[in-house]
């Protein structure tokens, strides 16, 4: 009997784990079609140019640095260069060592984001110092000018929550929720703001539950709009919360106007259908390809893009004119 | 937990024998019933429309999954064991159905039909709740540990596969399994309250509430009285001739309208009630000989002053604040929210002293219990009249000032009854039984008249134009997942054993009680609960993100503990953990509706579990120290 339950349980896992690998090899096969090789190692795409760029991100190689590692393929290809991908997967410590080996061995330029300034403007400015060009993208905004940048490649929360409003104010919405799904994160907040910002209307900005209980986030929003009248607009600042909100407004059959940040599948979908007016996307392909093409022209032509601000990559708006283009662009892994 | 009771001082009520209400009040759950009630009233007063049809199946639609799980995590903590795994678990079951239903290619998945996938996602939850428990069984290390590595390895499942298999972090598409339209009704079917009218709606619910309220009374009197040796038939006329007043009554306040007709009405089913559970009682029980004088003590005295007092403060206090303001003092608060906390306050401080007077007036004798238990409902009644004077809202006026009133008759009728009729101090089978017998009819007709309120609407509203209200099958997984596990808990003897082995492992395996058997059933239970709540999220919202879940089973522990049950096992029951996740759900909706600044929502989670757990200590220590 004992020998039983023991097989039984052995089988159990097993099915567990079987279920949840399933067809892993068509799934490898499709993710790799297009973009040579996913492993960490050096992708060498050298067509007859000897510059090499080292781009050390703290990617994890979801849908959203895949987008920009695509992008600074695609400028690899379009020049003629070599890039090298390094996800750092969140670490500092693997991003610092990637940026002080590129260095040694002479690279041509950097491109890195900035997770953590305090563990990376160091080798940063030791590798400007060194005389490799530097440009920081995504995350860094704060600090490029610190560490000697060229210029920084990425989104500014701020300017894209402003442009959310602006939309807003293009709707002819006079009160805006701003909900939220995770308190303390200075970037959600600074979208708030911005909207706040530039629209015109009076805007409240609320936590209204986690992503990980959208239950609760749909019941929330459905009492934060039922308790208020005068809502006319909400703004998820996720794409995740801007679901809920759009339940939640169904559910109440009221008529809201509907913006997201990010994308996902559903939300595309929602736009496409026209229950969700736009949602921003910060169009990551550009950081991964403006930052390769920056560095070419500064080493070849000694250009410098920005005069020392930002190139801002979005606010991009994907409404329901362009929602079915950028599905089948999204498809294609560029945006 | 005895030897901690023994520290409450308590003088002659450690003599007392134990009450009806000394037992109700030793109950678990008890205490969680009173604080969501508490809650509960709380947000209706401070939001306009927290009290709304649509806001409270929001409320129940958070408790649903929440309750599903703290129900089964109340029983497996009961057995003496954590499951961290729980709330990742939810997820990925959610992850694992869509994974086995979508569409084979390119996406990725086995593209099963969910007749297959339902039941084979349920075999891999009952197979990593047997993982859990085995693995605890066998290395004997504490559940806290070997569970939080299964969490860990269920949340880096769901990111790798679901990244590997499907290139996003999230399963979608519940939808493209072939026979989602044949299962759908069972876990997403939705009742839209706008389109089921029902015009007696309203005179349904009152008759059931009443019915159910008189149906307690006269249950707590069988509970609580020594039966006659014969039964006398003139009571039995008294008791429908109660009846007929009070229906009389009734029905006059149904049909007319005007303040001096409502009054009318609303004394003929005032003296219905006391002459019926007066006649009642005078059928059934045996009367007192010898009431006594009346006796004010000098400790009765300071307590009938206290009370008395606090709630006329609490009463100047709503008078002298202005009740309209809706300045901000300081967080959260209006003007008009301190009012009303300080109004609440007072008032239910005064209450719980006079409640406590007239338990204490029961020692002395019958005629001084009645003449405090009267000073209690007037001090009642007084609080309903400031209620109606005071308040601008028609729902206080109204709805809150006939609930008041109500409750003030319903403790007057009591004082009548118990201060004439002598109290049984013996076991009595065939009088527990009916009486327990009669309370559980109550609760299920109260249930009925509230379920019918909520899920009919009026011509008289669909004019108005209220807002359509939706809820869905889910609340009915619920109900009948917690109905069964605490039918399950209390009357089998799996039930029995959990308490067992959540006691004292050992001495229950002594005594033949299969303890490892029980604790990796109770495991399984834990999965079979995340595993329905998947299965819901999954046909809810169609898709399912990796992160789904996680973090969730504190929540689950923390809705069991505030339903009562105890970290250390052994005691606590099932309802206490539905009771919980309602006492959860409603602040995080409550606050939003408040239109409270949700900045210092987890500050006000945090109160509420701290209030909770110190006052089941409280209501626990008080109830047994009485028991000794």
């Amino acid at each position: 009997m004992k020998r039983l339950k023991y097989l039984l349980a052995m089988l159990l896992a097993f099915s567990m784990v079987a279920a949840a690998c399933g067809d892993s090899s068509d799934g490898d096969d499709s993710s790799d079609g297009e973009t040579s090789e996913t492993t960490e190692a050096e992708v060498d795409l050298t067509q007859g140019s000897d510059l090499t760029f080292h781009v050390i991100t703290h990617s994890d190689d979801g849908p959203f640095w895949t987008v920009v590692k695509n992008g600074a393929d695609a400028a690899a290809a379009d020049l003629g260069i070599t890039v090298v991908w390094k996800p750092g997967v969140n670490d500092a410590q693997t991003m610092v060592q990637d940026i002080e080996a590129a260095v040694a061995e002479g690279s041509d330029g950097i491109g890195a984001s900035l997770p953590d300034p305090d563990a990376l403007v160091g080798p940063l400015q030791a590798a400007v110092a060194a005389g490799t060009p530097v440009i920081t993208l995504n995350s860094g905004s704060n600090d490029y000018q610190e560490i000697g940048a060229l210029t920084h490649v990425g989104q500014s929360e701020f300017v894209a929550g402003q442009g959310a409003g602006n939309r807003f104010n293009d709707a002819g919405a006079t009160k805006v929720l701003c909900a939220f799904q995770e308190q303390g994160n200075i970037g959600l907040s600074e979208r708030c703001e911005g909207l706040s910002d530039s629209f015109s209307g009076e805007v409240v900005a609320e936590f209204m539950g986690l992503d990980a209980d959208t239950t609760e986030q749909q019941n929330t929003i459905n009492a934060a709009l039922a308790a208020d009248g005068d809502i006319d607009g909400v703004l998820g600042v996720g794409p995740v919360i801007t679901m809920s909100a759009l339940r939640a407004a169904q559910d109440l059959g009221r008529v809201i106007t509907i913006g997201g940040f990010d994308m996902t599948p559903e939300l595309l979908a929602a736009i496409e259908a026209g229950d969700v007016a736009f949602t921003v996307d910060q169009q990551q392909y550009l950081q991964g390809y403006l930052t390769v093409l920056f560095l070419y022209l500064n080493v070849t032509n000694q250009n410098t893009v920005g005069g020392g601000l930002p190139v801002l990559t979005g606010p991009g708006f994907v409404t329901p004119d362009n929602a079915a283009a950028v599905v089948s662009l999204s498809e294609q892994g560029t945006r | 937990m005895s030897d901690t009771a023994a520290a409450t001082p308590t003088t002659d009520e450690r003599l007392a024998y134990r009450s009806v209400f000394q037992r109700v009040f030793v109950r678990p759950e008890v205490g969680g019933m009173i604080g969501a009630i508490g809650i509960w009233t709380f947000f209706w007063a401070v939001s306009e429309t927290f009290g709304t049809v649509g806001q409270t199946f929001g409320w129940l639609d958070i408790a649903a999954t929440l309750g599903i799980m703290a129900v089964a995590v109340s029983m497996l903590m009961i057995g003496g064991e954590f499951d961290l795994s729980s709330g990742a678990m939810t997820g990925a079951m959610g992850m694992l159905i869509i994974y086995m239903v979508k569409e084979t290619g390119e996406t990725g998945g086995w593209g099963l039909p969910l007749v297959v996938a339902i039941p084979l996602s349920l075999a891999v939850a009952l197979g990593i709740g047997y993982l859990n428990g085995y693995m605890v069984e066998r290395t004997g290390q504490p559940s806290f540990i070997i569970t939080l590595a299964t969490f860990f390895a269920l949340r880096g499942l769901k990111l790798g596969l679901a990244k590997r298999e499907v290139q996003q972090i999230q399963m979608a598409r519940t939808d493209e399994a072939t026979d989602f339209d044949l299962f759908r009704p069972f876990f997403a079917a939705e009742w839209a309250r706008n389109d089921h009218q029902f015009e007696l709606r309203d005179f349904t619910f009152i008759t059931l509430i009443v019915l159910a309220f008189a149906i307690v009374i006269l249950g707590i009197s069988e509970l609580w009285f020594k039966r006659n040796e014969s039964l006398k038939s003139a009571g039995l006329v008294q008791f429908l001739a109660g009846i007929v007043l009070g229906v009389a009554g009734g029905v006059a306040m149904h049909l007319t309208d005007g303040v001096a007709a409502n009054i009318a009405a609303a004394a003929a089913i005032a003296v219905g009630v006391l002459v019926g559970v007066n006649g009642w009682a005078s059928w059934r029980y045996e009367p007192i000989a010898d009431r006594g004088k009346l006796e004010i003590r000098e400790d009765l005295k300071r307590r009938l002053a206290i009370g008395v007092g606090l709630v006329v403060v609490g009463a100047i206090f709503a008078v002298i604040i202005d009740s309209s303001s809706k300045r901000d003092v300081f967080f959260p608060f209006t003007t008009q929210g301190i009012r009303a906390i300080l109004f609440v306050g007072f008032v239910a401080a005064g209450l719980t002293v006079l409640a406590m007077a007239s338990q204490g007036a029961l020692s002395i004798n019958p005629a001084t219990k009645f003449a405090v238990t009267s000073i209690m409902a007037l001090a009642v009644v007084f609080v309903a009249l400031t209620i109606f004077v005071d308040s601008e809202s028609a729902k206080f006026r109204a709805a809150f000032f006939s609930v008041v009133m109500f409750v003030a008759l319903v403790l007057f009728a009591w004082a009548t009854i118990v201060s004439r009729f002598t109290e049984r101090r013996h076991p009595d089978r065939q009088s527990d039984r009916l009486g327990a017998r009669m309370l559980v009819a109550a609760a299920l007709l109260l249930a009925v008249g509230m379920a019918t309120r909520l899920l009919f609407t009026i011509d008289a509203e669909i004019l108005a134009g209220i807002p359509p209200a939706k809820t869905s099958v889910r609340l009915l997984w619920f109900f009948v997942f917690a109905a069964v596990l605490v039918w399950v808990l209390a009357n089998t003897k799996f039930g029995s054993w959990t308490y067992a082995v959540g006691g004292n492992k050992e001495a229950a395996r002594q005594v033949g009680v299969p303890a490892a058997r029980t604790k990796t059933q109770l495991f399984m239970l834990v999965s079979f609960a995340a595993w329905l709540v998947g299965l819901l999220i999954a046909f809810r919202i169609n898709s399912i993100q990796a992160n789904v879940g996680d973090g969730e089973e504190f929540e689950f522990i923390i809705a069991a503990v505030v339903g009562g049950t105890l970290l250390t096992g052994g005691y606590g029951t099932a309802f206490g953990g539905a009771i919980g996740a309602v006492i959860m759900a409603m602040p995080l909706l409550g606050i939003a509706a408040a239109r409270w600044n949700t900045d210092w929502r987890w500050l006000f989670i945090g109160v509420i579990l701290a209030l909770a757990v110190i006052a089941n200590k409280f209501i626990r220590d008080k109830a047994e120290g009485i028991r000794r």
